[in-house]
């Protein structure tokens, strides 16, 4: 056998390209089925207007501070381990293996007025279900392991030597982390954040339950989707999904050009 | 079983590694293709087994043109630098998995495979598994392994590389008379000079693709044909614009030669180096025994005349 | 090996030589964010976790087997079960033969088919539902209906978790050296016998930690399918579906209770499997 077999390339294509390429494709083409004007208007129906802006208030919050979050717990696990660090290292994963359903069911049990969390935080007067801190919190939860467990094999690899010695030469920990440390997890990070970017504009499920989907106040992007398609408003689905579509492809190649780079660093090391 | 290899060409894209090579490995020898890295010569090995393709010349095993003949129907033996393991089988399994290919009969293999781990002193070690073995341990399993095909031609690629001083010295003369007994056709591939006048019967040595020299070890020492062989096979310095080695050179306190100022004296046990300065060239430096140096008594400063021996 | 050597001078073992005033600050502040870390992880990950356990047994052990074991549960477990287990078996082998492709081969565009590999990560779940559905539904463009049916379900499935099975075995690949291929083709091997005794060993226990999360994944999947699939109960009806169906129809309990067996069958798939390629490398 030579490197691949000829045969295997022709098949692996036509199965990634039936799959998937071929539904990327049919996502632009529906949405621009009616033509660019049709779409501009379909894009500044009121809903999607308050659709669009309120995902990207969610991602405003929730992506930052999954980043700070997930940078500080790898650092945290892998650089000072302890019975609490060896604990979440464990219960780390766990978000991305349940369902985004049984995640909306969890946070709406917790959160709501009777809930453990709901009601100290009701008498606060604080609710978190039904409006924009819940989305946050749903969208965090399913994204949060994202960016860690793309970090800690790498600082593990890496191992603590270039930061001691930098210690050893006077730097303080944030001197250190500013200069030593972020320079070799950067492009990690970059694709680490990436992936949870992805998540949260995408979620689905979970949002769902929490937010109660109430059209032009807790609709994200991805619910007024589902939305319209379920109320046979089809071309106004896909054109919500053509803005998404546009969003992963975009992240895709952010994706790439992260791993890319990781790869380089990587080879110029060894 | 001879190899013959004929005017053999290999490139990867535009970058030549193998220019022009023809040899014949007589039957029964063991020959060293001795070289620094990127030589051709591992390429090389690898085309006498069939697992590099050949871009231009003919690869024949006694007799027959085996050149576009795939690796597995060549019947040679191949040990890797990394002695490449089966690390899911155990060593038993290893060394009877060219047998299992070939479907020889259960109770053979049994037979052949105890004796050939017998023959390596892995007896022990049938149901160890070879991340449970050493290095050393692995090279020899590797060893069983090739063998207990029965090659017409046995292939090493650096089998000594990657293994301790003192293990490595072990194997290589356990290889040689190992070699010797079975008598199978043997091309070993290393940089290691040493490595090569030591175990080898005759030598090729190979730069950038192309022959410098075949001869026996003894031949390419004392005459090498040309500096970059010198260089290679072992220590020179320049006297008189030509390059020399160390230990043909004499020191005296007065009598013909050169003229120079001893700068520094070296003891390393039995060999001691003595670095002179002569007035018109770059520092030369001499190789004395312990006994001649003790004699002499150089000190530094001292005036002294250097010439040849012999 | 996980690097435990001593943390630089500013820490609790010795006061660092600048700023030492400052030493007992630090110490707080470093116990200080191991509290905040703590109480970020319970508010949003353990407590809802704890509550859903408890919700799910509010009225004691016999309602959960009731509701846990109910007719329409069977179904949707039966059919999620199913479908994840073949869309995971399916893209097994098609995430092995697609990073095969992607390490060993090389031809222009193979950068946008590795690319392209990551979309069902990128792309919102919803997004690849409402698509499927319109593809392959009624007034699909290729005349086929497989919406409704338990293999659009399954085709959904495919398309989710298609990166899980690739991206596990990639790495594995990429370091392989094949000297030991090689090595079996000079003792006598034909390329399909060196595939089956040497290099498929080797992957195993990618390929099965792949599977298994994808397995995993497809069992929780959602937003794909929920369009595609009709949702009639006992026939189309997944898990993830029935849970929802319970919550919005008022029965929180019911809900948890069916949640929390996903979670156990999940949880079991995931340990079943790690022990599985674990036992699988020891012996290697």
């Amino acid at each position: 056998m030579g490197r691949s077999p000829r045969w295997l390339r022709l098949l692996v294509i036509l199965y990634v390209g039936a799959l998937i390429g071929v539904p990327l494709v049919f996502v632009f083409q529906r949405a621009f089925v009616h033509g660019a004007g049709a779409l501009w208007s379909a894009l500044h129906d009121s809903s999607m207007d308050a659709a669009i802006g309120l995902t990207i208030r969610v991602v405003l919050v929730a992506l930052p501070v999954n980043t700070i979050v997930g940078v500080g717990a790898a650092l945290w696990i892998v650089r000072r381990p302890s019975w609490v660090s060896r604990l979440v290292d464990r219960v780390i994963d766990v978000p991305l293996a349940i369902s985004p359903i049984i995640i909306g069911l969890m946070l709406e049990l917790a959160y709501n007025q009777s809930g453990w969390l709901g009601r100290p935080l009701a008498a606060l007067g604080l609710t978190v279900l039904f409006s924009y801190p819940g989305i946050v919190l749903a969208c965090m939860f399913v994204s949060l392991p994202l960016v860690t467990r793309q970090l800690i094999p790498l600082l593990r690899e890496i191992g603590s030597h270039q930061e001691q010695t930098a210690a050893s030469l006077g730097a303080g920990p944030v001197r250190i982390f500013l200069t030593i440390t972020m320079r070799s997890i950067l492009w990690a990070t970059a694709y680490g954040v990436s992936l949870t970017l992805a998540r949260v504009l995408g979620e689905y499920g979970a949002v769902l339950i929490v937010s109660g989907n109430i059209t032009n106040l807790t609709q994200t992007l991805t619910l007024n989707i589902g939305a319209n398609f379920e109320s046979y408003n089809a071309y106004q689905g896909f054109v919500g999904a053509g803005v998404l579509a546009t969003t992963s492809v975009v992240i895709l190649l952010l994706l790439g050009v992260a791993r890319h780079r990781e790869r380089k660093r990587h080879e110029h090391l060894a | 079983m001879s190899i013959s290899l004929e005017h053999l060409y290999k490139s990867y894209g535009h970058e030549p590694v193998l220019t022009d090579f023809s040899d014949v490995v007589p039957d029964g020898s063991l020959t060293a293709l001795l070289g620094p890295s990127g030589s051709g010569k591992s390429t090389l090995l690898k085309m006498i087994a069939g697992l590099e393709s050949v871009d231009q010349g003919r690869v024949i095993l006694h007799g027959r043109d085996v050149t576009t003949l795939p690796a597995r129907h060549r019947n040679i033996g191949f040990c890797f630098q990394d002695y490449a393991p089966f690390y899911q089988l155990s060593v038993f399994e290893n060394v009877a998995y060219g047998l299992r290919t070939r479907k020889v009969p259960k109770h053979q293999i049994q037979a052949d495979v105890t004796e050939l781990l017998e023959l390596v002193h892995l007896g022990d070690f049938a149901h160890r598994y070879p991340r449970q073995l050493s290095g050393g341990q692995r090279q020899r399993m590797a060893l069983a392994r090739a063998l207990a095909i029965k090659p017409d031609v046995l292939l090493l690629d650096e089998p000594f590389a990657a293994l301790d001083a003192q293990v490595g010295a072990e194997l290589r003369g356990w290889v040689r008379s190992l070699q010797h007994e079975l008598g199978i056709t043997t091309v070993l591939v290393t940089h290691n000079q040493a490595e090569a006048m030591e175990v080898a019967d005759r030598v090729v040595i190979m730069n950038h693709g192309r022959i410098e020299q075949v001869g026996i070890p003894a031949e390419v020492y004392d005459q090498p044909a040309n500096d970059f062989v010198r260089a290679f096979l072992g220590p020179t310095t320049t006297f008189e614009g030509q390059s020399v080695r160390p230990h043909d050179l004499l020191v005296a306190r007065s009598g013909d030669g050169v003229a120079a100022v001893v700068r520094d004296v070296i003891r390393l046990g039995f060999e001691v180096r003595v670095v002179v300065a002569p007035a018109s060239a770059e520092t030369i430096w001499l190789q004395l025994t312990h006994d001649e140096a003790q004699q002499l008594d150089l000190q530094v400063g001292e005036n002294v005349v250097i010439r040849r021996r012999n | 090996m996980l690097d435990t050597v001593s943390p630089p001078p500013s820490s609790a073992t010795q006061p660092p030589r600048k700023g030492w005033l400052l030493w007992p600050f630090q110490t707080l502040a470093r116990r200080t964010s191991q509290g905040v870390a703590v109480t970020f992880y319970s508010l949003v990950v353990l407590i809802p976790l704890a509550a859903l356990f408890s919700s799910a047994f509010t009225h004691g052990w016999g309602f959960f087997w009731k509701a846990a074991t109910a007719k329409e549960a069977l179904a949707a477990y039966r059919l999620t079960i199913t479908c994840s287990l073949l869309a995971a078996l399916t893209n097994a082998v098609a995430g092995l033969g697609t990073a095969w492709v992607l390490v060993r081969d090389t031809f222009r565009g193979k950068a946008i088919l590795n690319a392209l590999i990551d979309l069902p990560f990128a792309l919102p779940t919803v997004v690849a539902g409402v698509t499927f559905y319109t593809l392959y539904g009624p007034k699909s463009p290729v005349h086929l209906t497989l919406t409704g049916t338990w293999t659009g379900i399954t085709v959904a499935i495919v398309f989710v978790t298609l990166p899980f099975t690739v991206r596990s075995v990639q790495p594995v690949i990429e370091t392989m050296t094949f000297n030991a291929e090689a090595a079996a083709a000079t003792l006598g091997a034909s390329p399909w016998r060196v595939f089956r005794t040497i290099t498929l060993p080797t992957l195993l226990p990618a390929i099965l930690t792949g599977t298994g999360l994808a397995f995993a994944r497809a069992m929780g999947e959602y937003g794909s399918v929920v369009f595609v699939s009709n949702n009639l109960p006992f026939r189309t009806e997944v898990a993830s579906s029935y849970i929802y169906s319970l919550a919005s129809a008022g029965d929180p309990v019911g809900a948890a209770a069916t949640a929390v067996t996903m979670l156990v069958m999940a949880l079991v798939v995931l340990i079943a499997v790690s022990v599985a390629s674990r036992r699988l490398v020891k012996g290697s």
